[in-house]
Order: C-alpha cells, then sequence, then structure tokens
C-alpha cells in the first residue's frame, strides 16, 4: 500500500485525492466548446493537440449548477473505456503516497457526494475524499441529470 | 499471454476463419486437391505448433484429424458428409480452445474423445475398394502464386500512427497559418508545399491500413450457410462474388451481424424446401448470391435469393393486427411501403419461431445496425421469385463528406448525405407558416414539417445581417424535414471520431470531429434531431403520404438513369441508360481497325467501334452496346461503374464534342457522352448494310483480280466468288465484277455487273466502267449494283 500514489486535489472546494493509475495527466484547460442539449455537468470539447477531450464540470455533479467559464483552471486528462475525458477540478495540490492508505469513511457523507467517494485518504493530517474518476462519468448520471 | 503462444492463437484463428469455406467447398467437390491440401496443412501447422508449446489437447486433435485427412490424401478414404462433419467439428473445437486460452478458461475435455472418434467411426468400413475419387489430381492450381509479403501488426499501433499523423496534419495547418501572417517568401512556400503534400500521401497510405478485404466479411458465410441447410432439410447453391472489395476494418465489423442475419432470414424464410420448389418448377436447390462491389465512397453488398420473396400482405395484415398500422392507411400503402413493413419492429414473417431465425430480432434491428454506420437498406422483392436486399455502406466510417453549419453562434457538421436541399430563407420557392406553434415549411408545393436547429438544441437564435437558411434534411429512414440553421459556411472533408458516451447518450449527436482550427465540432444526427423534435413519424400521416407521391412524381421528372463508367482514358463518364442495349466482355482479338475504322466482330456482323481508337490491353474489354432505333455500335470502356440517376439537364451544357454537359453527382463532376454526336459520327455506309453482298469475279486467273480485288471486297465485308459459277448457284442479286469493258456476252444478262477498267479517265460516256483503283467508286458502284438490281 506503501507505493499506491495519489493525485490531491480539490472538486467545489472538497479536499480529494484520486488514484495516479487513474490519471493520464494534468493540463491546463484550453478553449471549450459548447456541446448543447447536454446536461449542466458536461462543459464540452477541448482539443488536446489531436485529440478531443470531453470536459466534465465535476463541481457542477455536486453543486448542480455549473461552474463560471472563467473559473475553469486545471483539468486531469483520463482515458475511460476508450474515450478522452478532461475533469475540471478547482486546484491541484500534490502527488504523494500515504502511509496509512484507504481509512473506511467516517460520519455522514452529504448525498451529492455519496455517488463518488470510497474512503478517505489522510495527507498532512487532513482527510481527503477518495474518488474514482469514472464514476463521474457514468452514463447513469447523465440520464437522471437530463 | 506469452509472445509465441499469442501468435500461434492469433494465427490459428485467422487460418480457422478463412478455412472454414474452403472446408465446404471441399465437401463440394472431394477430388480438389489443393482445398485438401490447405486443410491438411492447417491440421499439420497446429499439430507442429502446439507440440512445443505444450498443448496436448490441440495436439491429440489436429493429429487425428490429420490422420484421417492424409488418408483421404492417399486415396485410402473418400470423404463423404459424415467425415467432413466430424473434421469440421474438429475445427470448432480447436477454435473453442484458442479462446478458452485467450480468456484463460477451462474447456471440458472428455467431449473432445467423442470427436476423435466421430472421425474414426468409418475408417474401417472403409477399407474395401477405393473410387479414385481423391486421387484425380488435378494439375496443381497456384492461385496466390506471388503472395504479397506481409506482417503482422498490432492494432494499437496502426491507432497511435493515425493518431501521430492527425497530429502532425493540425501542427502543419498551424504552421501554414503562421507562415501566411509572415511572409511570403516563395522558397519557403514551396519547401512548405511539399512538406503539405508528404504529410497528405502520409495520411493516405495510413488511412488505407485500416482497409481490409470484403473476403473476410464473407468468410463465415459458406459454412453457415452448409450448416443451416443441413439443419433445415434445404439445398442451396452460395455464389459470392467481389470478395476483393476493399472496406474499412471496423465497417467490416459493423456488417457482419447484418450480413449474417440477413443470410439466415433468405435461407430460413425466403428459400423454399426442394419438394416445394419442385412443385413450383424452380430448380431443387436455392440460388443465395452475395455480391460486393464499390460505387463511388459506398460499398453495395447485395444478398439476394430466388426463394418465395416477402408476402406483403401477410405484412400489412400483421402490422394492422399488431396495432401498428390502421387498415384505412393500409390501403393507400404502394407495394414497395407494404414490403417495408419489414422493418418495423416485432413484425416477423416466420409463421413459427425456428431456432434460426424468427426470435424477435428482426429486419428492424438489422435496419438500425445498418443506419447507425450511416448506411442504407433497400428491398426488391419479387413476389415468389425471390428477395434481393441491397445494403449500401459508406467506405469508411471515418472520414465524410460533410456541410458545415451555423446556429446560435456555433459551428455544427451535418452529413452531406443527409441533405435534399439547401435554400435561402427568403427564397421565393419557400414559403414558411405557423399554425398553432407548429411551423410548415412548402417548398415548390410540398410540405414539410419544420424545426429550427437553435430550437432543437436550445440555443439562442443571434442576430444576423442576410436571410437564415432552411435545408431539407432526410435520415436515412423517416421522412424528410425542414431545418433552419443561420447559415451553411462550408463543404469539408471531415475525419469523425466517435463521442463520448454521455456526448452521445443525447440523441442528436453522432460523432464529432476536429477540423483544421483546432475547435471541435459536433456531427449532427439527422434522425436524432427528428425524433428529438418530436417530429411526426407514421406512415398513415396522409399530408406526407401525397407530399412523397409529389415528390416521387417530382424527382421522376427531374432524374433518368444513367451508367457511370470509366473511360479506356481513365475519365469517368455517363452514358444515358437506356442507349444502352447490354454491357459485354469481348475479346481484344474482336476489335479491328480498317481504313481508319474502328469495328468489333460480334455475333457474325461488324459493328462500327465508337472510340476504336485505342490500344487495348487484356484479353477481355467491357463493351457497352449501344443501339439507336436502328444501328448498333460498340463503345469499349474500362470499366463500369454504377448505375446513377442523372438530372435531365446538366449542370453545365457543353456544346460540341462528344461531351454534351457536365453533371455532379456524389461530389464528383462528369461529364455526360452525347449520343447525338456518338451516332452522328459514324457514317452511314457503316460496315453492317451491305455486307451480305456475293461478289462474283468474273475473271478467273486475273492476278489483279485474285490478289487485289478479291482481298479488298473480302475486307469490306462481301463475300467473293471467284470464277463464274454454274447458273444454278447464281442469285439473283449477286454482283459480277468483270475486268475490261468486253465480254458482255459472256455473261447472264440478268445479273448486276460491276465493269472494272484499267486506265483512270473513262472511254466515253457510255463507258460506266470504274477505275480499279477507285476504291469507294468500286464499292459505291457494287451496292448500286445492287440496290438496281433488286428495286
Amino acid at each position: 500500500m506503501i507505493s499506491q500514489l495519489y493525485l490531491f486535489a480539490s472538486i467545489a472546494g472538497t479536499p480529494v485525492a484520486v488514484m495516479t493509475e487513474e490519471i493520464e495527466a494534468v493540463v491546463r484547460v484550453s478553449e471549450i466548446s459548447p456541446v448543447p442539449g447536454m446536461p449542466p455537468h458536461i462543459a464540452g470539447l477541448s482539443a488536446l493537440r489531436s485529440r478531443v477531450l470531453t470536459m466534465i464540470d465535476v463541481a457542477a455533479l455536486i453543486n448542480g449548477r455549473p461552474t463560471p467559464r472563467e473559473l475553469h483552471e486545471l483539468a486531469i486528462i483520463a482515458d475511460i473505456s476508450g474515450h478522452s475525458y478532461g475533469l475540471i477540478v478547482d486546484a491541484v495540490s500534490d502527488i504523494c503516497s500515504v502511509p496509512d492508505g484507504e481509512l473506511p469513511l467516517r460520519g455522514q457523507l452529504a448525498p451529492a457526494w455519496a455517488p463518488f467517494a470510497r474512503s478517505i485518504v489522510e495527507n498532512a493530517g487532513e482527510p481527503h475524499l477518495l474518488v474514482s474518476l469514472s464514476s463521474f462519468i457514468d452514463p447513469a448520471l447523465t440520464s437522471q441529470a437530463a | 499471454m506469452d509472445e509465441l503462444l499469442g501468435e500461434f492463437i492469433s494465427e490459428t484463428q485467422e487460418t480457422l476463419e478463412a478455412l472454414a469455406g474452403v472446408v465446404v467447398a471441399w465437401e463440394a467437390d472431394p477430388s480438389d486437391k489443393e482445398r485438401l491440401d490447405s486443410i491438411f496443412r492447417f491440421f499439420h501447422t497446429v499439430k507442429g505448433s502446439c507440440g512445443f508449446l505444450n498443448l496436448p489437447r490441440f495436439e491429440r486433435l489436429s493429429h487425428a484429424a490429420e490422420d484421417v485427412l492424409s488418408d483421404i490424401r492417399a486415396g485410402r478414404r473418400v470423404p463423404d458428409g459424415s467425415t467432413v462433419n466430424a473434421v469440421l467439428a474438429i475445427m470448432d473445437r480447436i477454435g473453442e480452445l484458442t479462446e478458452a486460452v485467450v480468456s484463460g478458461a477451462s474447456l471440458p475435455s472428455e467431449n473432445d474423445e467423442l470427436l476423435i472418434a466421430a472421425l474414426n467411426e468409418k475408417k474401417l468400413e472403409e477399407v474395401k475398394g477405393e473410387p479414385a475419387a481423391a486421387v484425380s489430381a488435378v494439375a496443381p492450381r497456384r492461385e496466390q502464386g506471388s503472395a504479397q509479403r506481409t506482417i503482422r501488426l498490432p492494432l494499437t499501433l496502426i491507432d497511435q500512427l493515425m493518431n501521430g499523423v492527425s497530429d502532425m496534419v493540425l501542427a502543419r495547418n498551424e504552421l501554414s497559418r503562421k507562415l501566411r501572417d509572415l511572409t511570403s517568401d516563395p522558397d519557403l512556400e514551396s519547401a512548405f508545399e511539399r512538406l503539405s503534400s508528404c504529410v497528405a500521401d502520409m495520411r493516405d497510405s495510413i488511412s488505407k491500413t485500416r482497409m481490409q478485404r470484403v473476403d473476410r466479411l464473407f468468410a463465415a458465410i459458406p459454412r453457415m450457410v452448409r450448416d443451416l441447410c443441413r439443419d433445415l432439410g434445404k439445398r442451396v447453391e452460395l455464389d459470392i462474388e467481389g470478395g476483393d472489395v476493399e472496406m474499412d476494418r471496423e465497417m467490416v465489423e459493423m456488417v457482419v451481424d447484418p450480413l449474417t442475419h440477413i443470410v439466415r432470414n433468405s435461407i430460413d424464410h425466403g428459400i423454399e424446401s426442394p419438394a416445394e420448389r419442385l412443385a413450383v418448377g424452380k430448380p431443387e436447390s436455392g440460388m443465395l448470391r452475395l455480391v460486393a462491389r464499390q460505387s463511388g465512397n459506398q460499398i453495395v453488398i447485395e444478398i439476394s435469393d430466388d426463394g418465395r420473396g416477402l408476402n406483403s400482405d401477410h405484412l400489412v395484415r400483421k402490422a394492422i393486427a399488431g396495432g401498428d398500422l390502421t387498415a384505412e392507411a393500409a390501403a393507400q400503402l404502394t407495394e414497395a411501403e407494404k414490403c417495408d413493413l419489414i422493418f418495423k419492429a416485432g413484425l416477423s414473417t416466420a409463421q413459427a419461431v425456428t431456432a434460426v431465425s424468427g426470435r424477435g430480432v428482426g429486419m428492424d434491428v438489422v435496419r438500425a445496425n445498418v443506419e447507425r454506420i450511416g448506411g442504407v437498406i433497400a428491398l426488391e422483392n419479387q413476389p415468389g421469385r425471390g428477395l434481393k436486399i441491397t445494403l449500401r455502406v459508406p467506405l469508411t466510417l471515418t472520414i465524410i463528406p460533410g456541410l458545415i453549419i451555423k446556429a446560435g453562434g456555433q459551428q455544427f457538421a451535418i452529413p452531406r448525405a443527409a441533405i435534399v436541399e439547401i435554400l435561402h430563407q427568403n427564397n421565393e420557392t419557400l414559403s414558411i407558416s405557423r399554425v398553432g406553434g407548429a411551423c410548415i415549411a412548402t417548398i415548390r408545393h410540398i410540405r414539410h414539417s419544420m424545426i429550427e436547429l437553435e430550437d432543437v438544441l436550445g440555443l439562442p437564435f443571434v442576430d444576423q445581417h442576410g436571410p437564415r437558411t432552411v435545408m431539407v434534411v432526410r435520415s436515412a429512414s423517416g421522412i424528410p424535414f425542414a431545418m433552419g440553421v443561420a447559415s451553411v459556411d462550408n463543404h469539408e472533408e471531415l475525419v469523425i471520431r466517435p463521442a463520448s458516451p454521455l456526448i452521445m447518450a443525447s440523441g442528436v449527436y453522432a460523432g464529432m470531429t476536429l477540423p483544421d482550427n483546432g475547435q471541435p465540432m459536433l456531427l449532427l444526427d439527422a434522425g436524432g434531431l427528428a425524433q428529438a423534435a418530436n417530429l411526426s413519424n407514421l406512415v398513415d400521416d396522409r399530408t406526407i403520404q401525397a407530399d412523397g407521391e409529389l415528390a416521387g412524381r417530382a424527382s421522376a421528372v427531374e432524374t433518368l438513369s444513367a451508367l457511370r463508367f470509366e473511360e479506356l482514358s481513365g475519365e469517368e463518364r455517363l452514358l444515358r441508360l437506356s442507349l444502352v442495349e447490354r454491357v459485354e466482355d469481348l475479346g481484344a482479338d474482336l476489335f479491328g481497325m480498317s481504313g481508319g475504322r474502328a469495328f468489333a466482330r460480334v455475333e457474325g456482323r461488324l459493328l462500327p467501334v465508337a472510340n476504336g481508337h485505342h490500344r487495348f490491353e487484356g484479353a477481355c474489354i467491357t463493351t457497352l452496346r449501344l443501339k439507336d432505333d436502328e444501328r448498333e455500335l460498340c463503345y469499349p470502356v474500362a470499366r463500369v461503374i454504377d448505375i446513377v440517376q442523372m438530372p435531365v439537364n446538366p449542370d453545365m451544357v457543353l456544346s460540341g464534342g462528344t461531351i454534351s454537359g457536365i453533371v455532379v453527382i456524389d461530389d464528383i463532376h462528369l461529364e455526360v457522352l452525347d449520343p447525338f454526336t456518338l451516332f452522328g459520327a459514324i457514317p452511314l455506309d457503316a460496315i453492317t448494310p451491305h455486307a451480305a453482298v456475293r461478289c462474283v469475279i468474273a475473271d478467273k486467273g486475273d492476278i489483279w483480280a485474285e490478289e487485289i480485288l478479291a482481298p479488298l471486297l473480302r475486307q469490306a465485308g462481301h463475300n467473293v466468288i471467284i470464277g463464274m459459277p454454274d447458273e444454278g448457284i447464281m442469285q439473283p442479286d449477286d454482283v459480277i465484277l468483270c475486268i475490261g469493258p468486253d465480254g458482255t456476252e459472256a455473261l447472264p444478262g440478268h445479273q448486276p455487273v460491276v465493269r472494272i477498267r484499267n486506265l483512270p479517265t473513262a472511254k466515253d460516256r457510255e463507258d460506266k466502267s470504274v477505275y480499279r483503283y477507285d476504291r469507294d467508286g468500286l464499292m459505291a458502284a457494287i451496292s448500286a449494283a445492287r440496290t438496281e438490281k433488286v428495286a
């Protein structure tokens, strides 16, 4: 477990941890072309060299309302079941391994976070929600939201 | 997985796929040594490879099969149905085993023994008399004598290459923009041009790696047909054509299922049992034909059978019973529309559900699958005589011609194929009316439901200067509708990639593309848009019904069928189909040239050849036989491409020359041959009319007459007899040629006579003779003498 690396970031003001295996890169968000007729958390499409990323406004999934465009700064690039996604996050703080590993969830999780968080990872004495990136793009979410 | 093992598995799977057809062909003709050899080789290779890979089960199976086959090869055994079955069973088992190795699952092994036992069952009783069937070895045909050298590459590598080239194209575009801003140095520009063309070439060749022969699509069919026929007790002859057509690898995979389904249906429901066929006077075994060909940027796959065809009334009854159709609406349907009911969900023509088909997964799924990849499916039903199903699928999934349109300040792409017509909103043939929220666009008396793209997508309307654009959109299924957009910006070849499932879930997008400006763009799905806008799609909508008829009539007036072909010189041209009597392959030796005129010997006649000033390559020349009301001519072409609808009035009219105009079909401009000039160019006294004249050369022994005159006459198509025949043999219209002014007394007076003189000038006015080197005069005199007589 020691060797497990986590990326620590913050989404909708909440500190989260992501297993680095799920991550391809973290990039600065460039121009996003909107996709009309989509639920609010799908911010649009963005080109990363010759790849086209589907940009997910993760905060919108949590808050239920889209984040203003100018706040789109960083995105975690991930390849999920053959498609490339960019998941927009507020900030990225660190990548490191954690001595304690995953800790079970304690306390009552807000319903908005429940579908995404698995457990807790502590970094520098602060608890982070361990989230799985693929849970953010579950098509079931889209159909509910749409 | 171990690398060697992986290679063995994929090689085995591939050979198995290819071999299924071979085994069936071998069963049909057991004396075919070559096929037997290739099957034997397969087992031998498997046996050899698995020996050192330590796969004992593979080894045992393949060893048993190899034994039997080598007996057959040596003539010690005759291949019969049960042997072939057993061999097929072993091949299947090997296939299952490879799958199992890949997935790491285990397969019970006791069945292996049964299979091997089945293989050897007959061995004992077969030692008796040996028919020489297997020995009648045909000289080995080397079909792929110079096989191309190939290597095996992982798909991911090719995809990476593809991506790399796409990146390169984007980088090139960016560079091009920057260069345009900076300098106008011709040296730099030409260097850049060179780079561009290299990149373009590379993109082309990389895209070719994605192509695959349609063979692969057809590989599994013979085996399937054979097995189905056994199960159902039917006899079917399978005819496969055009396996060397190439199409996109992904496309092949997408078409396999629909094709399999159609073939199953055809054998299960279409082709009757041998007894039924005999009863209706058809040959006992049915005919199933699969043909693939390329037509423009589409692949056309035709599946035709000579079975009972579709029973349209039965379909209608079913649809009414199922509540999909009202009886009144049904009464209005045309025959073709009735047949199209087969594509409605839940309709099956099968009287009873059989194990083979009719399990509810019907033609609706087939159609949906074909349309999902941008294809079209069409039926041609001849009740009692058969059914032909035509699949038209794009050559590749990835590159399609598309229009870039703008709505709500954003750009979208839409497949060019979905657009029927584009009009400005202020066009006088268009009127738009709104009734109770519904919007109706009337274009030349045809009413279409109208939607605004902005409304469907929930975009704001952006103010603009010029008029908005209305396009008539037709999805692969459903009814054309009008769609308003802000403008149509451009027409481009788009490289389409699949969009993520999140985006596809909305149903209005078919994919996405990254144009040269680096801004991702969405590809709209015409059918999805209509659905999202809740446009009526009912068959029994009377207005649409009438509209459809009107539209049908209108288009019938506007277009005519034309044959699209490639000239020997390489251009693609069109010719009215009605003039083409037939298309046939003629041997190159049938063509000839004389006196500056080209002709071809066809069915014992000489026909003029229109563009005969070519040298032919190859033994056979595809020739169009054209006919006006009386004359025929041959028109050799490189190949016939397709039959297309072309507008009656060409897009650009040219006069003079053999080209009457230019039309644009599938975004390619094609020249239209002018039949007027074509027939006008053939001299009237063509080779045909007086070909039958028999010429009698009176002066036997005259060297000039025998060596020079006779060949000239023969060349002109006349029959020549040298020396006066007996009186009785002469026919009244035989023309006698005699040299020298004298000797009239010796000739029978009732025969037409042409006199030939040695001097260029006539002796006197009475002299009707012809100078002997006046070829035209001679020919004219012969036909004149003949017609005189006949008259």
